[in-house]
């Protein structure tokens, strides 16, 4: 089988991973479907370092990518979110603002207008470039929408983490692979960005007593 | 006209004795994962057998629906899985039927099962049926989608269920693509909830607030009950066909035994695939059915899409 038609499948299957994020009611199942979908981004990037090594004998950049994404997006950063939401209690009961059935149309809609703003672009049109584009930007899209149709703070975080797997992938799979320094800071900025925004949820619970984003729009003295 | 008599009567045959044995080995797999003996495998066979000879009781208010409902059930599931040779050789009928007949056979069947349970007026049936409805008809528009988008790919231009299964056996290995593995979970979803297992019916409770598939023969006894269990083995039966043929059309050129035989394996890897599923998830609350069906919408959705708008 050729390389672009296993990438095809994989990139699919990671669209349909963040549509069971969407479709996810709980913050625990949640964290798995992300961790699920940085499963199978780690295989994606996997695939590429085989390949690397196969057919050029080198062994650089995607092999660095490939560790990072599966000790800190598969291991990590899953388990910290698990840690954070275990000790932060809930008092939100319905998570979203946007019931689960229309929230996976839209997502549907979101794939859709994908298809039709990549296929203007001639060069792209019947590739499978443009295919892997249509799809990573999607996972992109669907995690700009999982961040404002959920109430909890942690809900906005996997939103965040699923937008940068969705760059990810376009960037491996449009070019296979940015230049390592740049993924580099791109990792390093996201463990901060998501140590910060646990720290934040945490303080955020203690001064309100919830993590209800609704609610936050109170002043507190 | 003796060959396609024989090999109508040859899938008759089979499929009569192989959906029992399907329901038995879901059955089996499941008691030996969660370590029990659990019944025999062949268990279906001896309560058929023993409900056929038992006598039947009948409400005072049931009407002549109550008796009839079971014989029109089983013959619209009988007469559907007609059109849906259980191997490709055995498409020698002198007449055509198609995947949309297939869903509206189906249908009909359907409507007289849920008639039936509101015919005594017991609220068990009346709330089974009206449970029943609303996840048919959630599962309706995808499975629609997919027989419409496995009927409009450029290799079958057609909906009979013959010009499908060479459409896929041409394929080949091809059959592992975007689109046909998004329809497959499309079609595994509605076989879920179609056939009345576990995360949207339990087929092994009669726990009043979760029952639908149960609620409405819980009126049925003797042959009819018998009739009724029958059918729904047979409806089981015929969506795996549906899936082993379409989605997995390997080793279809040899002889009709062998193919046959190939064919009983592959239908136990299903079972078993579908008896794991069973275990690894819960019932889902009924309100959370919709979820399921909008899952299912969207995959056969996206696969119509990556079918046609893009690729290929």
């Amino acid at each position: 089988m050729e390389l672009s038609y296993i990438l095809r499948i994989c990139s699919m299957t990671i669209l349909i991973s963040s549509f069971a994020l969407v479709a996810s009611k709980r913050v625990m199942t949640y964290i798995r479907a992300f961790r699920l979908q940085s499963a199978l981004l780690a295989a994606i990037a996997a695939i590429f370092t085989v390949y690397h090594l196969v057919e050029e004998g080198r062994l650089e950049g995607v092999a660095f990518i490939l560790l990072l994404t599966v000790v800190l997006k598969v291991f990590y950063i899953p388990s910290l979110l698990r840690k954070i939401s275990l000790k932060v209690e809930y008092k939100v009961e319905k998570d979203f603002f946007v019931n689960i059935p229309i929230s996976i149309i839209i997502c549907c809609g979101l794939v859709v207008l994908n298809w039709f703003v990549v296929s203007k672009i001639p060069e792209l049109n019947g590739t499978p470039g443009g295919n892997y584009l249509v799809q990573s930007l999607s996972v992109v899209l669907i995690g700009l929408f999982f961040m404002i149709s959920r109430k909890k703070a942690i809900g906005q975080i996997i939103g965040f983490l699923v937008i940068e797997n969705g760059m990810f992938l376009t960037a491996m799979l449009m070019t296979s692979g940015m230049p390592m320094i740049v993924e580099f800071g791109i990792f390093f900025d996201l463990l901060t960005a998501v140590l910060i925004m646990g720290i934040f949820v945490f303080r955020i619970n203690e001064t309100f007593e919830h993590i209800d984003i609704n609610k936050l729009r109170n002043l507190r003295g | 006209m003796f060959k396609p008599l024989a090999s109508m009567l040859l899938q008759i045959v089979v499929v009569l004795l192989a959906a029992p044995l399907l329901s038995g080995i879901i059955k089996k797999m499941k008691a030996m994962i969660q370590h029990r003996k659990g019944a025999p495998i062949l268990q279906l066979y001896f309560d058929l057998f023993k409900l056929f000879r038992k006598d039947v009781v009948i409400s005072e208010t049931a009407s002549w629906i109550f008796t009839a409902a079971p014989y029109i059930y089983f013959v619209s599931v009988l007469g559907a899985i007609i059109f849906v040779p259980v191997i490709p050789q055995l498409f020698s009928y002198g007449f055509f039927g198609d995947a949309i007949l297939v869903v509206y056979l189906l249908a009909l069947s359907r409507f007289f099962l849920t008639l039936a349970a509101l015919d005594t007026g017991s609220t068990f049936g009346g709330m089974g049926s009206s449970r029943e409805m609303v996840i048919s008809s959630l599962m309706e528009p995808s499975l629609i989608i997919v027989v419409f988008t496995l009927a409009a790919s450029p290799r079958v231009q057609s909906t009979g269920f013959q010009a499908m299964y060479e459409g896929s056996a041409e394929l080949g290995s091809g059959i592992i693509s975007p689109v046909y593995l998004l329809l497959l979970a499309a079609v595994v979803i509605v076989l879920i909830a179609e056939t009345a297992r576990i995360p949207v019916d339990d087929p092994a409770t009669h726990l009043e607030l979760t029952m639908v598939h149960e609620a409405m023969i819980l009126e049925y006894s003797g042959r009819y009950l018998a009739l009724m269990e029958y059918g729904s083995a047979l409806k089981q039966l015929l969506f795996i066909s549906i899936i082993v043929n379409i989605f997995m059309p390997f080793g279809l050129g040899g002889g009709i035994i062998v193919t046959l035989l190939l064919y009983l394996l592959k239908i136990c890897i299903v079972a078993v695939v579908v008896g794991l599923i069973e275990i690894n998830t819960v019932k889902f609350r009924l309100f959370s059915v919709p979820n399921l069906a909008a899952m299912s919408l969207m995959l056969a959705l996206l696969g119509f899409m990556s079918g046609f708008i893009f690729g290929r």
